[in-house]
């Protein structure tokens, strides 16, 4: 074994930190409810919605913040966010349901994604905003609004493939939006809808980290917010989706070292660091690295509501003055979507120690209860060690390396194809807790295979330094978490 | 000296001693090789003429476009060159991070491609690092392009085998350094020298200087990125150390401010990455030693990255009392205003100059019928330089909200305007009130 660990240790920030600390209040949990177990924090989101709120005021801006529903399933982060501020963005027929039954109205309400007519009518009947994807779309919901009389709907044109002078800025082709060069034609669309739509403002949400392609793209909605006043329309808002990311490592000389170390195994300069020596995408060829790191950069130095701040500051490319400065020029409101900074630190997997074994290879292999598809985060590219939570106190803990694998009868089911390092060797009975996994990396891509249980979810809140707890789908935000009225 | 082509002005750069009391080694004789100096300004002039040249003819009978992936010197060489010989020039990158230097490049007649930034979501479809990405694309491009492929093109390193590295022998009197310090880039310019040094004397050190991880030196890669870059091999560098943005600034004002050497920040890096690694050494030494560094380019194109780091390196500004900044929250929560109803009958009545201090964009699309535009950044010059009205003009400010507009009607009033007011609420709250507004 090589002779420094490398650690990539998780961002802790209270109260989740506690709650990592507390070993036994959660092996009381995971001896009645199984492993693996879904904890969530949602008075975290909401503290999260205000951290954003704050931004928006820095700016003088007002607007929506939603919650992207694509990136939790939990019914508690949901109910939670209903009874604050904040709106929820829902990308299929059963989210709207969801947000609808956890107390969202359809004012607060956006729906995106490709829809079905289905999807469409409800959401029109109960008064949400729709994204509109493109001229198909905004025809299909125009016909139903005046078959079933509905109420006219709230639109926002969803825009992509932004031009930009001087240097062209590339951008992934996007399957979603209509490309901003065909603006004319879709302002033309919408005054043919007239009567069925109303469209409050522009759109567009890019998976890209990259601030130039936004502020491109932002500008880009100002400018078709323009367009459409011109036009007789009184579009209000601009809504950038989601995006803006979650640091993940609390320590970014770890983060670096570690992709440095997994370079050179992948170049063949030192002991792999990997399940058969995968590579995370890069590969080496005659000596040099080829592919790309498949990784969420999972230490950032910017993120979450910082990162809009920076992105409100910057200058637009062709206006030459700030985004958020034009925006609240243009009297506009900001519309923000995003799911996995607004999950931070809400929420973590746990999983039990099912077995250790030594293999004649020297690997050390860690058989957990749960299968890979219960902690998604590995599935979403991102590299977080977890937390050793044992079941009672060892004499003298010492470092481990170890692979960690789930407990499908399957060769490929590894928790991480990375070896990892642990301060202290897990033992039988010992929990890992995967911390910050309430955005994608929980339920997102769970499965029931091989007859597994899925992880039970249960919502937990701190009151007078003791953890409460129910399950999730109890919770109500009513001032206590389920069991008795306090 | 004269030339019948500004390529033949291509290297045969000076190296030039630096004094001792500035570097402060005892022992070392520390020189620069002045790769600024060449034509267009970099170290790169010769890489990149010495891919192109043996392939224009053919590139202008197929008029093809000479294209690289770079992120300022060789894209500004190659598009001189291109120019000069009537083909076209692309840039794809997705490092140009240096405003300045992206003008240059346009102004140059250079187009430039960004490439996107990484994925938010995790998108296991996307399995190409840029060059490889880029090569796939130009492949599929055909014969109309001229690449010049400088991450893996040996024409690259064997321009600074065949020029850089003698010139460096033959003016240090036939001797090889005993150690040579480089930033790396593509490697080009330090394995093209090392080798040629390393041929005359085995026992010179070459020292390799990346970038920091966290930090971006503009024209260098960090340690996880050389990786990828076909020319560099480990086994050229006797060391590889890190630098940081710190060391790269801190080495420019030393080389501009002492030794009247206007290097870019490549070439601070260098200087401090070399004097750094020497001063561990100094004290050891028992005989005389030389060491040569290069100075890349030149540092008039970094203002802004350097003003980014240290702005005090620029001074201040001296203290004008009459900015917005100096207006206290105080100062503008007493500001005189008047909400959408009265500034209605105001205006109705003593007919005041309504500035609106929003961007044109803006007022174009809506604004106060009758008013005037003026960005607040403008009119915060004006203040300064002089406003287009007098102090006893009645003047209504107009921002979004009513908060820059308070500071600026406070700021008036300090000033000795005796009837000025901030719309209270802004525009929004104007609009939201229900009063008019008209578009151009
Ligand atoms: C339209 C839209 N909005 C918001 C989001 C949320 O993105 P994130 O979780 O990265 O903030 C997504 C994610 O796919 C999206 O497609
Ligand atoms: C400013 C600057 N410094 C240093 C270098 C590194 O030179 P090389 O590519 O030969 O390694 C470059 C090259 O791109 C550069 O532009």
């Amino acid at each position: 074994m090589d002779p420094t660990p490398l650690y990539l240790e998780p961002r802790l920030d209270e109260p989740l930190a506690s709650l990592v600390e507390s070993a036994e209040f959660l092996h009381t949990l995971t001896d009645a409810l199984g492993s693996p177990l879904n904890i969530l924090l949602p008075d975290q989101a909401a503290a999260n919605v205000e951290r954003f709120r704050a931004v928006f005021r820095r700016h003088s801006l007002s607007g929506e913040i939603c919650l992207a529903h694509k990136a939790t399933r939990s019914s508690a982060v949901v109910r939670r966010l209903a009874a604050t501020g904040a709106g929820i963005d829902v990308a299929s027929l059963g989210e709207l349901q969801h947000a609808l039954g956890a107390g969202f109205t359809g004012d607060r309400i956006v729906a995106t994604g490709p829809k079905d007519p289905d999807f469409l009518w409800l959401a029109a009947r109960t008064g949400a905003v729709v994204h509109l994807d493109g001229l198909a779309e905004l025809d299909l919901l125009a016909e139903l609004v005046r078959k079933h009389g509905l109420p006219r709907t709230r639109v926002l044109p969803r825009l992509s493939g932004f031009a930009s002078a001087g240097v062209r800025v590339r951008s992934r082709r996007s399957r979603f939006g209509v490309p901003a060069a065909g603006l004319d034609r879709l302002i033309d669309a919408l005054d043919r809808h007239r009567d069925a739509v109303d469209p409050i403002g522009t759109a567009y949400h890019l998976d890209t980290t990259s601030l130039d392609e936004k502020a491109l793209a932002f500008e880009g909605c100002l400018v078709a917010l323009d367009a459409l006043r011109r036009r007789g329309f009184a579009p209000r808002a601009v809504d950038i989706g989601g995006g803006f990311g979650t640091g993940y490592l609390a320590d970014a000389a770890q983060w670096e070292r570690y992709t440095t170390e997994l370079r050179r195994a992948v170049l063949g300069e030192r002991q792999p660091l990997t399940w058969g020596g995968h590579g995370y995408g890069l590969r080496a060829e005659g000596g040099t690295l080829r592919g790309a790191l498949g990784l969420y950069p999972a230490h950032r130095p910017l993120s979450g509501p910082d990162y809009l701040d920076r992105l409100l500051a910057r200058t637009a490319p062709g206006l030459g003055r700030g985004l958020g400065a034009l925006l609240l020029d243009s009297l506009g409101d900001l519309r923000i979507a995003p799911g996995r900074a607004l999950l931070d630190q809400c929420g973590l997997t746990l999983a039990a120690v099912a077995e250790v074994r030594r293999e004649d290879s020297g690997d050390t292999v860690v058989r957990l209860a749960a299968k890979a598809d219960d902690i998604g985060l590995e599935d979403h590219g991102v590299l977080v060690d977890p937390v050793v939570v044992p079941r009672a106190p060892a004499a003298d803990p010492a470092p481990a390396a170890v692979y960690l694998t789930g407990s499908l009868c399957l060769e490929s089911d590894l928790i991480t194809r990375r070896l990892v390092h642990l301060p202290r060797l897990p033992r039988p009975g010992d929990l890992l807790a995967f911390a910050n996994t309430a955005g994608y990396c929980m339920d997102f891509g769970a499965t029931r295979a091989q007859g597994r249980p899925g992880a039970r979810k249960v919502a937990v809140h701190r009151d007078a330094g003791r953890w409460q707890w129910c399950l999730d789908d109890r919770y109500w935000p009513i001032g206590r978490t389920g069991g008795t009225p306090a | 000296m004269r030339y019948d082509s500004i390529t033949d002005a291509i290297g045969d750069t000076p190296l030039v001693r630096i004094a001792p009391e500035v570097h402060g080694l005892r022992n070392i004789d520390l020189y620069a090789k002045l790769e600024m100096l060449n034509p267009f300004g970099s170290v790169k002039d010769r890489a990149a003429w010495n891919m192109a040249r043996p392939r224009i003819a053919d590139a202008q009978a197929r008029g093809a476009t000479v294209v690289e992936l770079s992120s300022g010197n060789t894209a500004k060489a190659l598009a001189v060159i291109a120019g000069m010989h009537g083909l076209r020039f692309k840039s794809v990158t997705n490092r140009m991070r240096v405003p300045e230097i992206k003008d240059l490049l346009l102004l140059l007649g250079a187009e430039i491609e960004e490439l996107p930034g990484q994925t938010e979501c995790l998108d296991p479809g996307l399995a190409d690092d840029p060059l490889t990405a880029v090569h796939r694309e130009l492949t599929a491009m055909g014969d109309a392009h001229l690449h010049t492929d400088q991450y893996f093109n040996e024409r690259n390193t064997e321009a600074h085998a065949a020029g850089t590295g003698p010139e460096i022998i033959a003016d240090l009197d036939g001797r090889a350094p005993d150690w040579f310090v480089a930033c790396v880039g593509t490697a080009g310019s330090s394995t093209g020298v090392a080798r040629v040094l390393r041929a005359h004397d085995p026992g010179v050190r070459v020292v390799g200087l990346v970038a920091g991880k966290s930090d971006f030196i503009p024209g260098i890669r960090d340690i996880d990125e050389v990786r990828e870059v076909g020319l560099f091999d480990p086994a050229a560098y006797d060391a590889i150390d890190a630098v940081s943005t710190d060391d790269a600034v801190e080495g420019m004002v030393t080389l501009m401010r002492r030794c009247g050497i206007l290097a870019g920040p490549t070439g601070g890096a260098a200087y401090t990455g070399a004097v750094r690694r020497l001063r561990a050494v100094d004290d050891t030494l028992t005989e005389r030693a030389t060491a040569v560094f290069i100075v890349c380019d030149r540092g008039e194109s970094y203002l802004g990255y350097v003003r980014r780091h240290r702005p005090e390196l620029f001074g201040r500004a001296a203290a004008d009392p009459n900015t917005v900044a100096s207006v206290s929250a105080a100062e503008a929560e007493s500001a005189a205003a008047l909400d959408p109803a009265a500034a209605r009958e105001w205006i109705a009545r003593r007919r005041p100059t309504v500035v609106d201090l929003r961007s044109p964009f803006a007022f174009r699309a809506l604004h106060i019928e009758g008013s005037i535009n003026i960005v607040d950044e403008v009119f915060g010059e004006l203040v300064r330089g002089g406003l287009p009205f007098g102090r006893r003009q009645p003047v209504l400010l107009a921002c979004p909200v009513g908060e820059q507009s308070a500071r600026y009607a406070a700021l008036l009033a300090r000033m000795g305007h005796e009837e000025v007011y901030s719309l209270a609420g802004g525009i929004i709250g104007w609009r939201d009130a229900g009063a008019p507004l008209v578009a151009d």
